[in-house]
């Protein structure tokens, strides 16, 4: 039962997100800002830290891998990249104070991080043709608010969601 | 524990081992999309449908609301325009009638013009932005297949990367990628060839690149599909210039392409089969010149 919830959950935050994308794909936001949603990366960063860090490893590979194949074409990069940024986040909270703040702070970080390694595998296979400076100021900008936002809303659903779920004790 | 902490050493060894491969296994041209991925598109495209019929509903009617509100100008605007359509049709009528009888008389059956459609709904979209892909809800039980043109009312948008059975996946001609060609002229007195590749997705604009060094090109004039390059029909608008630079070695030129479309609004696409078929052997993409 909690890895139906679970999974269904990480199939809404999927899918939403390519809604958002096409929905959002415009000029709503004004100028030429491009507003990325990691909406599905800050639900695994949530899981690793408030779940058990093998489920949010986990859901990293599975959700990343779905990802490449379904929207980006590219194997491999969100799969090889959440699982380990989902890693590395539990890690960070053992040392960090657990406390709702420093977790969301957290995972903004790690939002940007993310988008920064994205931004280089794209340039690496060419698929990106951008100067840091602005990709810095048309996207990377942008997407963290965005995720910023995102994050102080979701945050504590999440928190509850999770623990409530009780990961911690059949995945360790 | 150093023992320990080698293991996980080697497992990120590994793994970056694998995505190297991965990367380098997707990349390369392929015919068709292994089942694995297939099942997964076409899982995900049904959710996508799922989920995408009230969000569009909602968005119709707010869309809706909006256009409301300019629907005043717009009809001042057309207004002013209906006469000129209407001496525009009649001399249309007249040339197609006119080309028909040539054809007759000739007994050419064969039009790179001709094409058939297949029209489809976007039930999602590349989030990652980086790589511009739509998911359609068409597959290749509805004909749909690999390279095919996609159209948003008349206007060329792109060109179906990959097909599974029930969706496809539609690449943006605003994405940035090298296998990413369209064989296409310029309109005028003295027409040039060349091939959209690459976007400038600051001012929103394609690039027309290989155009001859010789070639007057006025600005406005307006940019459509040839159909040498063996998959696209002729003739699918696909913009205006704007502006016309030379290249570093003054060689070619390249022109800037305002698309006629916007090519982020996109909810309905049409994808396009030509009635001529293109030579058996050139499948791999829109790459010839002339």
């Amino acid at each position: 039962m909690k890895q139906f919830i679970l999974s269904f959950v990480a199939l809404i935050f999927f899918v939403f997100e390519s809604i958002f994308a096409q929905l959002f794909a415009g000029d709503a936001f004004g100028d030429d800002k491009i507003l990325v949603p990691h909406f599905m990366m800050i639900f695994i960063f949530f899981l690793a830290m408030y779940g058990s860090r093998k489920m949010g490893m986990l859901y990293g590979a599975i959700l990343g891998l779905t990802y490449d194949v379904v929207y980006t074409e590219i194997l491999g990069i969100y799969m090889f990249l959440l699982p380990f940024l989902a890693y590395l986040i539990s890690k960070c909270m053992k040392i960090l104070q657990n406390n709702l703040l420093i977790a969301c702070l957290t995972a903004f970080i790690f939002t940007a991080v993310l988008e920064l390694v994205i931004f280089q595998m794209n340039t690496i296979l060419s698929f990106a043709d951008m100067p840091f400076g602005e990709f810095a100021e048309r996207r990377l900008l942008p997407t963290l608010l965005l995720n910023l936002a995102f994050i102080i809303v979701s945050c504590y659903p999440l928190k509850r969601l999770f623990e409530k779920l009780d990961l911690q004790g059949d995945a360790e | 524990m150093p023992q320990f902490f080698n293991k996980k050493l080697l497992l990120l060894l590994v793994s970056i081992i694998v995505l190297v491969a991965l990367i380098g296994f997707s990349l390369k041209e392929r015919e068709e999309l292994t089942w694995p991925e297939q099942f997964l598109k076409d899982t995900t495209g049904w959710v996508g449908n799922v989920f995408n019929k009230p969000v569009s509903g909602i968005t119709g009617f707010v869309g809706g609301l909006k256009d409301l509100q300019h629907t005043y100008d717009e009809n001042k605007k057309l207004k002013a325009r209906l006469d000129e359509y209407v001496l525009l049709k009649t001399q249309v009528q007249d040339l197609k009638e006119e080309n028909d009888e040539f054809r007759d008389n000739l007994k050419k059956e064969d039009d790179l013009r001709k094409y058939s459609s297949i029209q489809s709904t976007v039930i999602g979209r590349n989030p990652d932005r980086w790589n511009e892909m739509l998911t359609i809800n068409k597959g290749k039980r509805n004909g749909v297949e690999k390279n095919m043109a996609v159209i948003k009312s008349n206007v060329l948008v792109g060109k179906v990367k990959s097909a599974t059975d029930f969706t496809a996946s539609v690449q943006l001609l605003s994405s940035i990628d090298k296998a990413n060609r369209v064989s296409a002229i310029v309109q005028g007195d003295d027409k040039a060839y060349g091939l959209i590749e690459g976007f400038d997705d600051k001012k929103n604009l394609l690039l027309m690149k290989r155009i001859p060094y010789d070639k007057k090109i006025k600005k406005d004039s307006t940019v459509i599909t040839s159909g040498y390059g063996g998959i696209f029909p002729k003739g699918l608008l696909i913009g205006k210039v704007v502006d016309v630079k030379v290249d570093q070695y003054g060689l070619n030129q390249t022109a800037y392409i305002e698309p006629a479309t916007d090519l982020y609004d996109i909810n309905n696409v049409m994808v396009v089969q030509r009635e001529v078929g293109g030579v058996a052997d050139e499948s791999d993409g829109e790459d010839e010149a002339e």
